[in-house]
């Protein structure tokens, strides 16, 4: 009898540790290149909701996580619009989408992107990512931060690219490495990305206060 | 009439004072990033607490109180708090420093003059995606080493710093 139960009493343990393992939720890092980018449906400044899948013929995107607030972004606004006028007529549209919460940063609200989006004129959709879900699940960090994804065949999106744009923010005119520009040039080519992670300062992304 | 001047006299005498202590605010160097290497493979016995920030991020403006209180709290133990500025560096004069002096800060001040970060970040710290405030702590001395990608409350950071002063 002693001699049946032991081997239960492991089973049991074994059961037991595994339902604990399967408790600790697994740290959300986002995507890294090569993973499959969730699609999302979003509200732009137009008050339509957006999705990947309604841009039929799309080869990709470059989903931009930017803001009205963080300086990074303002000085790239006039680069990110550069980005679409020149990849939209090649298959990859800007589709940029706010991160922040609108409590800890109040001049990101709905109103506020539709004013700069009529400000600036953006040719591009500028989604609210109100529950924060869609930023969390990309894994962005930082504002400006771009995720350049790739449509399959399936009608998946592979994420190719994730980083920064050039490598100066403050200076346009002085800019030498177009990261971004370099990555979409290879995909449109049909070339692997020879750098698809680059790095940039930034601002935090304002995250809903618990 | 000389009652009057001489309160001109001590208005003139307060205000000099006054003056000069509050000038007193730290001087902004500005480095390459070789020179930050230098400074975090230095070999003493120190906890360095080395802060990323910039004058336009709000959450870092946040939290750089905190960090001048510890600079101020552990002045005489071997703890080293350094704020290093992400500011462009042609953004010196019209707001480092104009920052620096409203603020008065004591803390040891840098300025990181390199426009691209995705040469050096990796370098530094791999798990950093480049988002400020970020903060490292570290005496090499003692192999210990930390990264936090985040603001600090006033709490984390001291507790931080008591966990690895010397």
């Amino acid at each position: 009898m002693k001699k049946a139960s032991l081997p239960l009493l492991y089973a049991a343990c074994l059961l037991l540790v595994s339902v604990l393992l399967a408790a600790v939720p697994a740290p959300d890092l986002g995507y890294q290149v090569g993973d499959t980018a969730t699609d999302f449906r979003l509200k732009n400044v137009d008050g339509k909701m957006v999705a990947m899948n309604d841009y039929k013929n799309a080869k990709g995107f470059i989903v931009t996580f930017t803001c009205n607030t963080c300086p990074y972004s303002v000085a790239y606004e006039d680069r990110i619009i550069d980005l679409h006028n020149k990849y939209a007529p090649k298959g990859y549209p800007v589709i940029a989408i706010n991160p922040n919460d609108v409590q800890v940063s109040p001049e990101d609200s709905f109103a506020d992107m539709q004013q700069r989006a009529k400000e600036k004129k953006f040719p591009f959709a500028y989604l609210q990512d109100e529950t924060q879900e869609i930023t969390r699940a990309y894994g962005a960090t930082r504002t400006p931060h771009l995720y350049v994804v790739q449509k399959q065949k399936g009608g998946k999106y592979k994420v190719a690219y994730i980083g920064t744009i050039d490598d100066n923010s403050r200076e346009p005119g002085k800019v030498q490495k177009k990261y971004a520009e370099t990555a979409l040039n290879e995909l449109v080519a049909g070339k692997q990305v020879s750098q698809p992670n680059t790095k940039a300062i930034g601002c935090t992304i304002k995250w809903r206060e618990a | 009439m000389m009652k009057h001047r001489f309160t001109i006299l001590a208005a003139t005498a307060i205000l000099c004072i006054a003056t000069a202590l509050g000038a007193s605010a730290q001087e902004v160097k500005v480095i390459k990033f070789d020179q930050l290497e230098q400074l975090r493979q230095s070999p003493h016995d120190t906890l360095y607490v080395v802060n990323f920030w910039a004058t336009w991020c709000k959450p870092c403006i946040k939290e750089m109180p905190y960090f001048e209180a510890a600079n101020q709290q552990y002045q005489d133990q071997p703890v080293q708090v350094v704020l290093v500025s992400m500011d462009a560096a042609q953004d010196m004069e019209k707001r480092v420093k104009p920052f620096v002096q409203k603020r008065n800060l004591q803390s040891r001040l840098l300025l990181l003059d390199e426009t691209d970060a995705n040469t050096w970040i990796d370098k530094l710290e791999p798990k950093w995606s480049g988002a400020i405030p970020a903060t490292i702590f570290f005496n090499n001395k003692r192999k210990q080493y930390e990264f936090v990608e985040r603001e600090l409350t006033q709490e984390e950071l001291q507790n931080l710093i008591n966990k690895y002063k010397p």
